[in-house]
């Protein structure tokens, strides 16, 4: 694949608002517009390219701003007790509500496995002991022992619906935190399902989600054969899959994203709301003063408790 | 490329399978509901080159803007909606009715018959005085389908054990699901659609209700989505009962785990006919079905005689009582 030959333009694109004239400077990455003159949505409809394809569905907004602004403060006050104080007391800001592009991905996995199985038995064993009149005597006992036995075999599975990001703006582990989206909502993308809202581009390349996606396929092709394996207990599973069927569809989800800047030196916590659910995600800064208080009471405590107890004998 | 308003056209009227599995995609499908891979869209809307533009309403010309409350874009001025493809989730009816071929004489007779045939323990008058009183022809509603299924299976089992009694396999085959009948009845229980599966010529489906009058209909009450899981449950437990039959090896096996991949499923909805009857003796009701394309499959309940168990009983504990007494004596 030419995956890498277009690079995304970094110069802005000037676009003309439909309804007023006004000219008007977009980054190069976004689908739509809103004119602040005349506040007109306008939507950029382009011919698919490699790594620009058209989306293939949307989820649409649920959750309104007011309602995803309270969720954030909520979010904020439960934050962990070990978080900044000046995070905790910070007003998040808005930045806005964006379709985010994501490649949703399917396939089937073909494994060849090879484990070590232990299946358990038992076992009754003799030893000797002193009784309570100090005499040696010799008893019985049943242990559990097992027994490793290797197996080799196939699975196949489906891998259904991973989401993997699209969009340099958000990580990966940031969508994963407000994931996941009810895809039953799902609906097959038409420009109107966007207009009025802010709605990106895919920044990442194809080939690219597509070796990420690949990358959690064959994780979860581990994870179903965690629970594949018979015995009581396993040991070395190696595996190695072939993944064929492979789709990959370019959709756009709904998530707000706001930002709290807490501390003017450092640049500002990333917070997102899933806009369908109004799951809250995102990396709370934690206080290391506050987290070497808390080590140094521990360690108080203990040296506390054994000093009295050295005391004591 | 075709031509675009024949292709729209073709894509509404037929229903495409999935490329990637090969299992029909139904009317409102956004998805394969078995591999998750995307269905082509109905209208190809791919400009070819780039454009800006203001969607307006058709109603009244303002701009059109995505509203979350109405979960769909919308005009604000005169509040006018914008259809999208969603996925639809319908509730689905029958696809066809399987005629009566059992007359109810016949099936009033076979009543009779089986009575007599129950045997000893139940009442002596049971066939001659048991009434019918009533006999309701009813279609049931079930799904059927059709499916290839690379199946992979391990458990451990008793065979090549060593010193633990147990010792793991495991296997991959190849399974074909041929007519497997999924039943989808209230009405019916799972006992007597067990009877009842085997004896239906599904090929005799005919679009309406034939061969009863006053046949209570019963109508698929759950929706795609819904039915989509049962036909996946039935296809595990089928494929799960195979793997025990025919792929473990030795006699007693534990911690099966299956896994499916499906090929070309294809489900179909049908209604079928039985004859439900119930019967009254000495006051109390029991019931009886007869499928409605072949007599001999009936499943029902029948009272037990009580005064004959507790005999039998009695007649058992003197035997126990007697042999216990002449070991002690002896």
């Amino acid at each position: 694949m030419a995956a890498d030959t277009i690079e995304p333009k970094i110069d802005y694109k000037e676009i003309s608002c439909q309804s007023c004239g006004s000219k008007l400077l977009l980054e190069p990455q976004m689908l739509t517009a809103i004119c602040p003159y005349c506040a007109s949505p306008s939507i950029i409809q382009r011919p698919p390219s490699e790594n620009l394809p058209t989306p293939t569905f949307t989820i649409g907004f649920v959750v309104t701003q007011d309602r995803a602004i309270e969720a954030v403060s909520n979010w904020i006050g439960r934050s962990s007790v070990f978080a900044k104080s000046a995070f905790r007391k910070a007003a998040p800001e808005l930045t806005r509500g964006v379709y985010l592009p994501a490649y949703l991905y399917n396939a089937v996995a073909h494994s060849e496995y090879h484990a070590d199985i232990g299946e358990n038995y038992t076992e009754t064993e003799t030893y000797t002991t002193t009784d309570s009149n100090g005499k040696t005597v010799t008893r019985t006992r049943t242990v559990t022992k097992t027994e490793w036995r290797s197996l080799h075999g196939q699975h196949s599975c489906y891998i259904l619906d991973v989401v993997v990001t699209a969009s340099k703006g958000i990580t990966n582990e940031a969508l994963e935190a407000v994931e996941p989206f009810d895809l039953r909502a799902l609906r097959r993308f038409t420009p109107a399902i966007v207009s009025g809202w802010l709605a990106e581009e895919p920044s990442r390349t194809q080939d690219e989600c597509f070796r990420l996606a690949h990358g959690e396929a064959v994780d979860e092709v581990g994870s179903q054969l965690k629970r594949f394996m018979p015995g009581d207990s396993y040991r070395n599973l190696r595996y190695e899959t072939d993944l064929s069927r492979e789709s990959i569809d370019l959709v756009l989800f709904p998530v707000w994203s706001f930002a709290v800047r807490y501390d003017e030196s450092k640049p500002p916590v990333q917070i997102l709301v899933n806009g369908q659910t109004g799951r809250v995600g995102g990396k709370v800064p934690i206080s290391p003063v506050k987290v070497s208080i808390a080590v140094g009471i521990v360690l108080a405590i203990i040296l506390v408790g054994v000093l009295l107890f050295g005391m004591a004998r | 490329m075709s031509d675009p308003d024949q292709s729209t056209i073709q894509a509404e009227l037929v229903h495409p399978d999935c490329s990637a599995c090969g299992s029909p995609l139904e009317n409102g499908d956004l998805r394969c509901a078995i591999c998750g891979k995307s269905a082509p869209a109905r209208r190809e809307s791919a400009s070819t080159k780039e454009v800006v533009k203001i969607l307006r309403c058709t109603g009244c010309g303002a701009a059109v803007a995505y509203d979350p409350k109405k979960q769909a874009p919308s005009c604000s001025f005169c509040d006018s909606v914008v259809e999208i493809e969603t996925l639809e989730d319908p509730m689905e009816q029958t696809g066809g009715y399987l005629p009566f071929t059992v007359t109810p004489e016949e099936a009033k007779a076979q009543l009779q018959g089986w009575l007599s045939s129950l045997g000893w323990f139940r009442p002596s008058d049971l066939s001659s005085t048991a009434r019918v009183q009533e006999l309701k022809p009813l279609w049931w509603v079930a799904w059927v389908f059709d499916a290839d299924a690379r199946v992979s299976w391990a458990a451990d089992s008793n065979h090549g054990s060593r010193r633990s009694p147990w010792a793991p396999h495991a296997g991959a085959t190849q399974m074909v699901f041929d007519d497997i009948l999924a039943s989808a009845s209230k009405g019916l229980s799972a006992a007597e659609v067990d009877v009842l599966a085997s004896g239906y010529q599904l090929e005799t489906a005919k679009p309406a209700p034939e061969g009863a009058e006053n046949a209570t209909i019963e109508q698929f009450d759950v929706q795609r989505s819904q039915a989509r899981k049962h036909v996946a449950q039935a296809l595990n437990a089928i494929s799960h009962a195979r793997v025990e039959q025919t792929e473990v090896p030795g006699t007693r096996f534990r911690n099966l785990k299956v896994s499916l991949v499906l090929q070309n499923l294809v489900t179909h909805r049908l209604s079928f006919p039985a004859y439900v009857m119930a019967y009254r003796y000495k006051g109390q009701l029991y019931r009886l079905v007869i499928s409605g394309q072949d007599k001999r499959l009936l499943s029902g309940n029948a009272p037990y005689s009580v005064a004959k168990i507790v005999g039998v009983c009695a007649v058992l504990a003197v035997i126990v009582l007697i042999v216990l007494m002449a070991t002690s004596l002896s």
